[in-house]
């Protein structure tokens, strides 16, 4: 579904590039984990998969389209959802408002159903009373249980977390796993999460690893 | 239908966000509409008063050269007078009256509603005192063409309700009644109420004046009527009380100022039916009458007034809006500037979901119109009282710079001062007081609310497009990963 060639990107200067010549391909179904230690460059690359940022060298295709060509916008709104790791809600509005906001901008499917909106918040834990709430007011774990259903509400087909359950308890944790699967194994969307942990790389069907300005899969995507 | 509906939601979503952020961030939306009224009530005052002030000139203008006056040629008068001064003979200022059948071949002509006489002439008074307090008597003569002076002026009228006094409402009767066309010959009076208490005189009473010009005799008149001048003495100097003016019909007046007189009058003013006809009964007359014995003015003098003052305020106020504009827009860019900058992140979010770039713009247009609707809405409530209180500051200032010229910026020189008509100062003073009572009231109307509204879209379309570079080079990625 997504194919990087000759994928490279640096920020100051080109000698201290974070990787380069990288070629990789993501399918649909697979859930893939980006691991790495801290600072190696997992959310770098995942912004420029989500299309967040361009490419010093090389190109992302995505279903063999030139993503600068498709417009960057345009490849945000309909084909990428994006977890932050700072969440990156509206502050200011409630839960299910964040959620019905994404649906009208995606143009989803089910763009003004507040009900659906309500049923993904209930599915990821959140209660009556915490979908009114205005996000600002709910707990980081909370935050990003929302930012979760805000990414599941919107239709697209590729999906990118970066650390996803950084603030989950263990049982949140595997909710969201489990989540995760569905979307892979039931819908047939291409799933990347940068996770550090191994709990949760372990159960991805395939593991790649960003280390010392290399980039390689830990564990192959099975075929 | 169904795809209407959902392209409907489409669009609308950024102006739903729009109300969303408006509701969610109240000090912030507050604040917007208080700096938003602040700007659009000092638009719309400005806009007012200058409506205001063009109402005042238009008003003016309708009022103006309803009348046309038909007098002696003095510049003329003058000139011959100089001349023959210098043919070394004794300078003799000509007087030559107006014929009362010339004014009545002019009042033929078309458009000529009426015509008032005046006939000016003085007496001493006889048996009863005049008003001395300010210095009446004294060598400079009275008021007026009367070459050798008595304490009492004498008005001779066609009736008072023409005569300039009661015209004005300087003067009206309170006793008694006015003088009408039938006391023209009739040894009639209305006499001033300060001349009337001091010799406890009443209606029916009669005095004696001594002519002080022609047979010199005396003459009693009746008292019909007493009236109360409003204007009171400026001091100056040889200038009677005005409580000494008297008023009889025009023929008496002339039988006191002598038998050459019989006839005859100082001027003549004629009332036009239409303002719009002035000129063309003044070409009519000009053909009548011999132009170098008589002079046919119009009087816009007022009016001129009127006109230059009202420039000025309407000047002013055009600064007034178009200064505030400049400052509102720069200050609101300003604003705009910072609020995006404070929702870099909102953005950020808006950008990593795809949102269109001109829909977030959209998006702060939308809130900023709502605020300006608001704004305007309260300005619209405030602004007849902030518009008031401006223009009478305005004016205030205006008329006192206007009396100044008024009187200084006359032409000097000895010439400048011959050709000046006897009581031209007078004059001046009372237009200028015209003027000052010119009020300007200020009236929210709908037409002032558009143009309002349509200089407040202007400005929060350029602050929008000033800030609007902020939203246009913004990369989600730099807010939204630390
Ligand atoms: N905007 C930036 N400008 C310059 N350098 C940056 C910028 N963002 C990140 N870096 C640098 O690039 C490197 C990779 O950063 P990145 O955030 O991709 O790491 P990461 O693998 O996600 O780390 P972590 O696990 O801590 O989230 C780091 O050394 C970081 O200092
Ligand atoms: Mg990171």
């Amino acid at each position: 579904m997504l194919t990087t060639k000759g994928l490279g990107y640096w920020y100051a200067n080109p000698e201290d590039y974070l990787f380069k010549d990288v070629n990789l391909h993501f399918d649909a179904g697979v859930m893939t984990a980006i691991v790495g230690q801290s600072g190696a460059g997992k959310t770098t690359m995942l912004s420029l998969l989500a299309g967040l940022d361009k490419p010093r060298a090389g190109t992302i295709a995505f279903r063999d389209e030139d993503i600068a060509k498709l417009g960057l916008t345009n490849f945000r709104r309909h084909h990428v959802s994006t977890i932050f790791q700072a969440y990156n809600l509206f502050t200011y509005m409630s839960a299910r408002q964040n959620l019905l906001t994404a649906m009208a901008i995606t143009q989803s499917a089910h763009r003004g159903d507040a009900d659906y909106a309500n049923q993904m918040l209930g599915k990821l834990g959140l209660t009556a009373a915490q979908m009114r709430q205005t996000v600002a007011r709910l707990s980081g774990g909370q935050q990003q249980r929302v930012a979760i259903a805000r990414s599941m509400v919107c239709d697209a087909e590729l999906v990118v977390a970066d650390e996803p359950t950084g603030n989950l308890d263990e049982a949140n944790t595997q909710a969201v796993v489990d989540l995760f699967r569905q979307l892979a194994q039931d819908l047939g969307k291409a799933v990347i999460i940068v996770t550090h942990e191994e709990a949760v790389a372990a159960q991805c069907d395939a593991v790649l690893r960003l280390a010392s300005r290399t980039v390689s899969w830990e564990r192959q995507p099975s075929r | 239908m169904v795809n209407l509906l959902w392209m409907d939601v489409i669009h609308v979503n950024f102006i739903k966000r729009a109300g969303l952020t408006l509701v969610a961030k109240k000090g912030r939306t507050a604040l917007l509409v208080l700096v938003t009224t602040a700007i659009m009530l000092f638009v719309l005052a400005g806009l007012l008063i200058r409506n205001a002030a063009n109402t005042a000139t238009a008003t003016a203008k309708a009022n103006v050269g309803a009348t046309l006056t038909l007098s002696q040629n003095r510049a003329a008068a003058f000139k011959t007078m100089r001349s023959s001064s210098q043919s070394g003979s004794k300078p003799t200022l000509t007087q030559t009256p107006v014929k009362l059948s010339l004014a009545k071949q002019i009042a033929r002509i078309q458009h000529v509603a009426s015509y008032a006489v005046t006939v000016t002439t003085s007496a001493n008074a006889s048996g009863f005192d005049a008003i001395t307090t300010r210095g009446t008597t004294g060598g400079f003569g009275g008021r007026g063409p009367a070459t050798t002076s008595g304490d009492i002026t004498i008005s001779g009228v066609t009736s008072t309700a023409s005569a300039t006094a009661f015209n004005q409402k300087t003067a009206s009767i309170t006793q008694g009644r006015g003088l009408t066309k039938a006391d023209a010959n009739s040894h009639n009076v209305v006499i001033e109420s300060e001349l009337a208490k001091q010799n406890s005189l009443s209606v029916g009473d009669t005095i004696k004046l001594k002519a002080t010009t022609g047979s010199k005799a005396t003459t009693t008149l009746t008292i019909v009527g007493i009236y109360k001048a409003k204007s009171t003495s400026t001091g100056m100097p040889g200038e009677s009380d005005p409580a000494n003016t008297v008023y009889t019909g025009y023929g008496l007046a002339n039988q006191v100022k002598g038998s050459k007189y019989v006839n005859t009058a100082d001027n003549v003013t004629f009332t036009v039916s239409a303002p719009s006809q002035v000129a063309a009964v003044k070409k009519a007359a000009k053909q009548l009458i011999n132009t170098s014995k008589y002079s046919i003015t119009s009087d816009d003098q007022n009016y001129q007034l009127v006109k230059s003052s009202m420039a000025t305020v309407s000047g002013f106020a055009n600064k007034i809006v178009w200064l505030v504009a400049i400052a509102g827009t720069i200050i609101l860019a300003l604003i705009v500037i910072l609020m995006i900058r404070e929702r870099r992140h909102e953005i950020g979010v808006l950008l990593a979901l795809g949102e269109a770039r001109w829909k977030i713009i959209g998006q702060f247009l939308t809130e900023l119109f709502v605020v300006l609707l608001v704004g305007i809405g309260l300005a619209a409530a405030g602004g007849k009282v902030v518009g008031d209180q401006l223009a009478q500051q305005v004016v205030a200032t205006q008329t006192t710079q206007s009396a100044t010229t008024g009187q200084f910026g006359r032409p000097g020189g000895p010439s400048g001062q011959g050709k000046q008509l006897p009581g031209g100062g007078q004059q001046t003073a009372k237009t200028n007081q015209a003027a000052k009572q010119t009020k300007l009231a200020t009236h929210v109307t709908v037409q002032a609310l558009a143009l309002l509204f349509a200089l407040g879209l202007g400005i929060i379309l350029v602050a929008i497009l000033i800030a609007a570079a902020g939203i246009l080079r913004l990369q989600p990625k730099n807010v939204l990963i630390e």
